[in-house]
Parts: C-alpha cells; sequence; structure tokens
C-alpha cells in the first residue's frame, strides 16, 4: 500500500472526530421566547424540563393554550390561549386532564374550602417542576402548615401498602414489558386501578379511603398472580437454557478434544 | 452398519459419493499450522443456516402489513410455541452473525489472506459482509415497532444528501414519501426473497474463490513464504497438510457450538441486551420517539452523518472509505504477510478499529 494513500486516509478518519456535531432545535416558540428573558418568565422553562410532564411530552400550550408555532399568534385568545388561572380555578385548570382526580377533590375537604384558601393542586405538587406522585407528598411539614396532621397521618398509613403494591406492579410490568410479553391488558388494569387510588384520597375521608383501596388492592393482587405466573414461566425457560447452553459447551469441548488426538496422530 | 453401507452403495454406483467424500472432503488438505480463525467462515455459514430455518418458521406466522405487522409479532412471541425462542434466534443471531462476519474480516485483513490473487475471494466476501447488512436493516423495519419506524426513516432520509437523485433515491427506497405500508412491503420481499437468493449466490461463489485458488496459509512460523503473484493460475496445494474432513471439521463443529453456546447465553441471561424498549412499541408515524439509534454495527455510519456539516460529506467519506476497503487487494498488492513486517498497515489497521470504536460509542451516547 503506498505511503499516501495511507496518510490521506488517516487523515480523513481524524478528520471524522474533530468537525462539530450539527444540532438542531426542536423547541416550540413559547420555550425559544421565554428563554431570552429574564426572572419569573424565564424561570418556568428550566423548570418544566425537570418535570413529569416533559417527559411525556406536555409542553406550553397543552395547558397554557395558544399557537406554539407561530410567534404572532402564540399568546391571542383566538388560538386558544388562556394564561396563569387564578388561584380558585387552578383545580378546573389541572382538571381538564387529570379528570377523576378532580371530581374527587372538588367534593372532599380541600376542595370545598378553596374559595377560603383551601389548598389546590400546585400547593402539594407544585406548577412547572411537577414530579410523579409519591406518598412523600402527605407528610407533617407541608400539611400542618395548613392545619392538624393526624388526619392525613391516617391517611397515609392507609394508602402505604397500595402506593408499596403499585409501585411492585409497575416494575414488575415495565420488567417483562421489555422482554416482550404482551402486558396491555395488565397495563391497562394498573392504570385504571392508579387512577383509581389517586383518586381516592384526593377526597380526604379517611374511611372511604379504608373501604375503597380494599377494592384496589383485590384487583393488584390479580396483576401480581399473573406475573408470578409469567416469572415462573421465565424461570423453566432459564432453567432449561442453561441445560442447553451446558450441552452445546460441552459438544465444544469433545469436538475439541477429538481434534487434539487428531493432532497427536498428525504429529506421528 | 449393513442398511447404512448399502445405502451408500445406492448414491455411490449413482453419484459417486465415495469419490467425492475421499477427494474433497479427506483429500482436501489444509496447511498444518492453519489456527483457529480459520473457523469463522463455516462459523457464519452455520448461523446462515440457523437464520434460513428461523426465518422460515417466522414466515409462517409473519403479516407483512402495517395494519397488523406488530400484533402478528407479538403473536408470534406471546401465543406460538416456541415462538418467543425462534424470534429471539433469529433477532438476536443476526447481531451474533455480524460479530463472526467482523472478526472473520479483521482476521482475514491481519493475516493478509487476501494477498496472491485472492481478488474476487475478498471481494465476494465484502459483498456478503454488505448484503449481510442490508438484510439487517429490511429485517429491522419488519416488526414494525417505533424502532423500525424511525430507525428506517433516518436511514432512508439519508439517501436524500445525494445531489440531482437524492429525492428519487428516497421516494424509490421507501415506494412513497413516507416510511409506510409500501416500503415494509418492499423490505419484506427484498429480506425474504430477494437478498437471500443474492446471499446464497454469494457465498457459493466465495467457497468457490476459497477451494479453487487454495486456502491461504497463516503467516506465521517457520513454514511462511512470502505470497507472488504468478502471471499464470495456479491452485495453492498444502501437499502434507491435513485434511479437512474430520481432522479440522471437528474444530470448525467445536467454534461453532461456542458461538451458538454464546447467542442463547444472550438469549437466555440478557434478552433486552439488543432491544431498546421503542422495540416494544408499536410504530407511529406521528411521535417521534428521543433517542432513535440504529444497530450497534450502524453506529459508526450514523455518527459519520452527524458529524460532518453536511450529509453529503458525511456519505462521500463513508462511500471513500468503503470502496477503499473493497478495493484493498487491489491497492496492497506487496508480496509481505507477516504483520510484524508490516508496520504501516498494521499501524492503519489498529488506528481505524480505534476511530470506528470510538465513533460507535460516541454514536451511542450522542
Amino acid at each position: 500500500m503506498s505511503r499516501s494513500v495511507c496518510c490521506a486516509f488517516v487523515l480523513v478518519m481524524v478528520a471524522c472526530l474533530s468537525l462539530p456535531a450539527l444540532l438542531l432545535a426542536d423547541d416550540t416558540v413559547c420555550i425559544q421566547c421565554h428563554s431570552g428573558q429574564s426572572g419569573s418568565l424565564e424561570a418556568p422553562i428550566a423548570e418544566w424540563r425537570t418535570s413529569i410532564h416533559a417527559g411525556n411530552g406536555i409542553s406550553c400550550h397543552d395547558c397554557h393554550g395558544g399557537d406554539p408555532t407561530d410567534f404572532d399568534m402564540a399568546m391571542d385568545s383566538e388560538r386558544g390561549f388562556i394564561g396563569a388561572p387564578d388561584y380558585v380555578d387552578v383545580p378546573a385548570f389541572c382538571g381538564r386532564c387529570h379528570v377523576g382526580v378532580f371530581d374527587a377533590y372538588r367534593v372532599g375537604a380541600h376542595g370545598e374550602a378553596i374559595d377560603e384558601g383551601g389548598a389546590q393542586c400546585v400547593v402539594c405538587h407544585g406548577n412547572h417542576a411537577i414530579q410523579n406522585a409519591s406518598l412523600d407528598l402527605i407528610n407533617e411539614d407541608d400539611c400542618s402548615q395548613c392545619h392538624a396532621y393526624e388526619r392525613a397521618a391516617l391517611i397515609r398509613l392507609s394508602l402505604v401498602e397500595t402506593d408499596t403494591m403499585i409501585i411492585a406492579a409497575e416494575r414488575d410490568l415495565d420488567r417483562l414489558y421489555r422482554l416482550g410479553f404482551a402486558v396491555d391488558d395488565m397495563q391497562g388494569s394498573l392504570f385504571n386501578q392508579r387512577n383509581s387510588f389517586h383518586r381516592i384520597f384526593h377526597g380526604v375521608e379517611v374511611e372511604r379511603v379504608r373501604q375503597e383501596t380494599a377494592g384496589v388492592q383485590s384487583e393488584l393482587g390479580k396483576i401480581s398472580e399473573e406475573v408470578a405466573a409469567i416469572d415462573s414461566t421465565l424461570g423453566q425457560r432459564k432453567l432449561w437454557g442453561s441445560v442447553v447452553i451446558g450441552l452445546f459447551l460441552l459438544a465444544g469441548v469433545i469436538f475439541l478434544l477429538v481434534r487434539k488426538t487428531y493432532e497427536e496422530e498428525e504429529k506421528s | 452398519m449393513q442398511p447404512i453401507k448399502m445405502l451408500v452403495d445406492f448414491f455411490d454406483v449413482r453419484l459417486g459419493v465415495r469419490d467425492l467424500y475421499d477427494r474433497e472432503l479427506k483429500g482436501y488438505l489444509l496447511p498444518r499450522n492453519v489456527n483457529v480463525w480459520y473457523t469463522l467462515g463455516a462459523v457464519v455459514l452455520a448461523l446462515f443456516t440457523l437464520q434460513i430455518v428461523t426465518g422460515i418458521f417466522l414466515l409462517m406466522f409473519y403479516v407483512p402489513d402495517s395494519e397488523k405487522a406488530f400484533a402478528s409479532v407479538q403473536y408470534i412471541v406471546n401465543e406460538v410455541p416456541f415462538g418467543w425462542l425462534f424470534r429471539m434466534l433469529h433477532a438476536i443471531g443476526a447481531n451474533v452473525i455480524m460479530i463472526a462476519l467482523l472478526l472473520h474480516m479483521l482476521s482475514v485483513l491481519f493475516m493478509g489472506s487476501y494477498k496472491g490473487r485472492r481478488e474476487f475471494t475478498w471481494l465476494s466476501g465484502f459483498i456478503i459482509l454488505n448484503l449481510t447488512m442490508g438484510l439487517c436493516l429490511t429485517g429491522y423495519l419488519l416488526p414494525w415497532s417505533q424502532l423500525s419506524f424511525w430507525a428506517t426513516t433516518v436511514a432512508t432520509d439519508a439517501a436524500g444528501a445525494i445531489p440531482v437523485v437524492g429525492e428519487y433515491l428516497v421516494e424509490f427506497l421507501r415506494g412513497g414519501p413516507t416510511v409506510g405500508n409500501q416500503t415494509l412491503g418492499r423490505f419484506f420481499a427484498l429480506h425474504v426473497v430477494g437478498m437471500p437468493l443474492v446471499l446464497l449466490g454469494l457465498i457459493g461463489a466465495h467457497l468457490f474463490c476459497v477451494k479453487r485458488r487454495g486456502i491461504s496459509p497463516p503467516p506465521f512460523g517457520s513454514d511462511y513464504r512470502t505470497t507472488e503473484e504468478l502471471p499464470f493460475f495456479e491452485h495453492e496445494k498444502h501437499a502434507g497438510g491435513i485434511p479437512f474432513f474430520p481432522n479440522y471439521f471437528v474444530k470448525d463443529a467445536a467454534v461453532i457450538c461456542f458461538f451458538i453456546a454464546f447467542l442463547l447465553a444472550i438469549i437466555f441471561y440478557a434478552p433486552g441486551l439488543f432491544f431498546p424498549e421503542s422495540a416494544f412499541q408499536p410504530a407511529d408515524p406521528f411521535l417521534t420517539p428521543p433517542h432513535i439509534k440504529p444497530e450497534w454495527y450502524f453506529l459508526w455510519a450514523y455518527q459519520t452523518l452527524k458529524i460532518f456539516p453536511s450529509e453529503i460529506v458525511g456519505l462521500g467519506v463513508q462511500g471513500a472509505f468503503m470502496t477503499f476497503l473493497a478495493l484493498l487487494p487491489f491497492i496492497d498488492r506487496g508480496p509481505e504477510r507477516r504483520p510484524a513486517k508490516r508496520p504501516l498497515f498494521m499501524t492503519c489497521y489498529v488506528l481505524v478499529i480505534l476511530v470506528f470504536v470510538a465513533i460507535s460509542i460516541w454514536g451511542h451516547y450522542s
């Protein structure tokens, strides 16, 4: 091989590594415009990027309306822009998507007290940086800012077991899904049970929470049984797979030993 | 034993099978210092056979229709007895074939086995490698998952960077302006009929070239001689060598067993290794999933397209590199084959492998 061909080739390959990447921006006009602002107008962008909404593809316009493709009309009411809601309107604002939770909330103690400053969605969940809800949201520090913690503590106690079951079922179904198992039905059932569960405690009634979580737990138990059956099948597959792998390795070693005898024959 | 002897006699008097065995198997002699790297051709052949067998099984249940393809794969994996195993053997087997093919190519380059009037052997092997990548690409679309759909969209889109004909080429590849049912139809036809037929022909041609020209001996040990380019055809004989069958065949069989054990180990202990989450979601043309990446053996090409300021430059570099590799036996004509005596070649060899690995890792994490 000629030296010049080699040198040219090496130079081309090194050039591959030295040139900058071409990046393309796919942000909406809301993000592009607010990113260039300051203070409270800019802060929601960074907060939103860390949120579960961003993770699920829910962007500014999905809640606040407007046209995310047109700078001039982005905040025009003709394009559905509704901006930020007043304090008392927040539950209905979020409730456009979280329908079941909104229904339970508005007839509960928090919802009925909203005109007197009762807690609404963002008081507990935050707004732009909203994360996947967990039982940690019910805690003495936060709840006792408005009222005594005893009732909230009882509700939390009633929820712990069910919450643990839901988290375990989510983890199991995700694992089986990643192995190619058809878990759509179980995921649909879990989705329903999780929604029911969330709806129950937004009513903040201890007795109702205790009664209805029993039904949710029963349905979650059925999912656990199905998961256990699939895991048993997987265990059997792994066992038999290990046997077959062992047989192939053994066959390989035997073939090599046979080859060894041929080598001795070839030398003699 | 009598019935077996009668059966062999039956064929022998009609086809001369004993003569064939003596001449083509027992009488086919290999160099005495032939090493384990020479088994990789047989490994690839065995894995291709496995692909054909499992592919035929999958074909019994797969429906090449964008409305039904994903569901049919789900049906195979969840309902058909041992369907999951056949699907895994086929999909993960494709990755193991690529590993074996790349190792085969790297060992041939390392030992300079393409030298000594073996251009056709190298070229047919190089086309087999590319055709296998084509089979992988067309097979990738068939499950009609998010990964299938978007990886194919990105891959076919790259052709659009070619000046003048790019736009038409993209439409020709897809059968329309976007990836859709028509793309699935043509990829399916190519994957199950067109490409396998060409592949079988090429494998035949490759084996013919190997057999006709003779095995290139390893460039190691005291028996080593430089490979002269004679002005006439000569079959490279290995007098006093070892018979292919059964002496060397058992080594082929051993390495094939180890490769199949390796394939099964991935299936049973790391089944998700080659399947990202998007491989389990049905294709949705209106939802672009984040972080869509091609298979590991295409990552270098994917990242090359990204790091250049325009795709046409990236495509040009890829084309130049692949053309250079295809024509290597015509360029590198020196008789020396010992790696230690080819410092320039070996430096490039190591450098290119490192650059490829680095670009692939970069592509994976970019």
